[in-house]
């Protein structure tokens, strides 16, 4: 049974915000700009972004609300009536709610009766854990179309009240935490929306799925990306386990981290994946004509890439694409709003039988997500 | 950590790039060997991250003393190390020359490599008479026993797959492990001069090693037993840091 992606839908609340916008956004640590921020946007490239927050650092859209307005446009788009959805899968780094369940939340706002739900936690390969979930739901015949939705709204992890209420944190006791604010010049919100059907969409272009496939070594290697400890490598506790929320929040455990020095494991594991696929005669790399990645081609021109060149499985730069620099990097959202803009974008030529190849590498304990798609009309 | 320099994603900064050598067109064969080659190494440095001596530079809870304890076990193997090399120059037949002369202008660049560490060791504030009576681990047991039964054979191609291991443990320590220790212990650079040193000339190594790969990786029994031997070497080398004896004897 083959599962096409027969319609998609995105979601970027507010205008975009340029660079030197950004710190007005989030707002300004105890009013002082931060001595980071220049030089990690500048690593990052990213030009524009969006968030979810205004200048006021008040939210503007919920998470609930970014994922909903995703998948109507996604629904408005499609052929067939919401009442042919059998299944939501919702992914999000973190929903409005700790419980229940994001997908429950957005459900109820989408009116979708009496249908299986299913939430992913995790970070940025969430999405194409609810991904992968939904394919097999439509491959077991269980259900004839299934909304896939990845929504994110770090933004409120990032606001400046964040920073200054973590007083006896490692941000606060330090002149620079690197760690904790390499993410606050990275990461912003958005939403997408994949529909997932049994039959290709009558008219136009669909994704046919070819396979899904994920990688993770968390038994091997440390946290690299997380919320909810302090930081420390001797302090075990993680926020749950203070006497008072407000503790936490003062220890900095609530504040999200990135140990950048690890991040090098990430780019790794994502080749060796990649090898694993070809190797086991998944992937054929001479037959993808586009490789959408999570991540921008810049930040892996190193000797690795060099090496996979030599061995004959580099895929060439032209086949690269992605959004990432004018929507920003939106977490577990981002694939699928890639895969929107994709589909429409006059920047590169689709055609019916190219192979999109996909990689979804998630930092935080290093889970490195796989898939290829075949354009299709029916 | 070396917050002035931002290594995102993998990336490494652009003053060190070094653009891919001109001209090297490796054989289809070797281009298979090279893919799991590569994966034989991912997974080896993955792993490497279980062990609990480097477990704690991951961490950041290694300490001067722990930089003794990993110079004190490191410094038998690379004594060994100069000893299969040679051995596997004198291993290849006349109709290796070529491969024969890079082996041995190889060990002479390295065979008294442990005079260097030595000197580490005393800069870190260990005694030099310990790490001089210090004894092969069981993992440097099992390692040098494989490598010397291997250059012992006639024409021992597999053993560019020991190189592949090795050389890239060398880089590693350069690249992601010398600083860091340093950050992490307040040692200063002449305690990890040895692992500095293995940086350089990286690219003029991998040259050498593409065109050997490519000349001597010809058919599939080549292939398997390149990786093979790069496979149990990478192993035997975890051992070897898995069984570092702390005490000293």
């Amino acid at each position: 049974m083959s599962v096409y992606i027969t319609s998609t839908g995105s979601f970027l609340p507010g205008p975009p915000i340029a660079v030197d916008q950004v710190e007005n956004v989030l707002g300004a640590v105890h009013g002082k700009p931060s001595s980071l921020r220049v030089q990690i946007q500048k690593a990052n490239m990213i030009e524009t972004r969006h968030y979810a927050i205004d200048e006021q650092q008040q939210t503007t859209h919920s998470n609930t609300e970014m994922a909903t307005n995703a998948a109507e446009q996604c629904l408005d788009r499609a052929f067939i009536t919401r009442e042919k959805v059998g299944m939501l899968a919702v992914a999000s780094t973190q929903g409005d709610l700790p419980a229940p369940g994001m997908a429950s939340m957005v459900q109820a706002e989408l009116e979708l009766p009496e249908i299986e739900i299913l939430t992913t936690h995790g970070i940025c390969s969430s999405s194409i854990m609810a991904l992968k979930a939904a394919w097999n739901s439509l491959r077991l015949e269980e259900h004839e179309a299934a909304l896939v939705l990845s929504s994110e709204l770090a933004s409120r992890l990032l606001k400046k009240q964040r920073y200054e209420a973590a007083t006896t944190s490692t941000f606060a006791a330090k002149r620079i935490d690197f760690s904790t604010e390499f993410l606050r010049w990275m990461l912003s919100d958005g939403a997408g929306a994949l529909l997932l059907q049994n039959k290709p969409a009558p008219k136009g272009l669909s994704l046919r799925i070819d396979w899904i496939r994920g990688f993770s070594h968390a038994h091997a290697l440390p946290t690299c990306m997380s919320v909810g400890s302090a930081g420390r490598p001797d302090d075990a506790r993680t926020w749950q386990d203070y006497d008072t929320y407000a503790q936490a929040e003062q220890d900095g455990a609530l504040l999200l981290r990135q140990d950048v020095r690890l991040l090098d494991n990430l780019m790794r594991m994502g080749v060796d994946g990649y090898l694993r696929l070809v190797e086991e005669g998944v992937s054929k790399p001479s037959e993808v004509d586009h490789f959408l990645c999570h991540y921008s081609s810049h930040h892996f021109r190193n000797k690795i890439l060099e090496m996979l060149h030599t061995a004959g499985v580099g895929i060439p730069e032209e086949r690269w694409w992605t959004n990432l620099y004018t929507r920003g990097n939106t977490g577990a959202a981002s694939l699928f709003i890639m895969l929107d803009e994709f589909l429409r974008t006059d920047e590169v030529s689709v055609k019916v039988g190219d192979k999109v190849l996909c990689f979804v590498p998630e930092s935080g304990r290093f889970n490195t997500t796989y898939l290829q798609l075949t354009v299709v009309n029916e | 950590m070396n917050d002035g320099e931002i290594q995102i994603e993998g990336g490494a900064p652009a003053s060190s790039e070094e653009s891919m050598p001109e001209g090297i067109v490796l054989n289809p064969h070797a281009q298979v060997c090279l893919q799991h080659l590569l994966r034989v190494w991912l997974g080896f440095e993955r792993d490497l991250s279980k062990v609990p001596l480097l477990r704690r530079i991951d961490l950041g809870t290694y300490t001067a003393e722990d930089h003794q304890v990993f110079l004190r076990n490191l410094r038998q193997q690379v004594i060994e190390g100069s000893r299969w090399i040679t051995r596997t120059a004198s291993s290849f037949d006349r109709n290796h020359s070529e491969i024969r002369s890079t082996i041995i202008s190889h060990a002479v660049d390295e065979h008294r490599d442990y005079e260097m560490l030595e000197k580490d060791y005393v800069a870190s504030g260990g005694q030099l008479e310990d790490i001089l009576n210090m004894e092969k681990n069981i993992g440097s047991e099992a390692l040098h026993g494989f490598l010397m039964h291997r250059s012992s054979r006639t024409n021992p191609i597999d053993l560019l797959g020991a190189m592949w291991i090795i050389e890239g443990l060398g880089e590693k320590m350069a690249h992601s492990w010398a600083e860091r220790i340093q950050e992490l212990t307040g040692l200063t650079e002449d305690s990890t001069r040895f692992m500095t040193y293995h940086g350089h000339n990286d690219s003029e190594h991998m040259q050498r090693f593409y065109a050997t790969l490519d000349s001597v990786c010809v058919n599939e029994e080549a292939i398997k037993s390149i990786v093979k031997t790069a496979k149990v070497v990478a192993r035997l080398y975890r051992l070897q840091l898995e069984e570092v004896e702390y005490d000293v004897q």
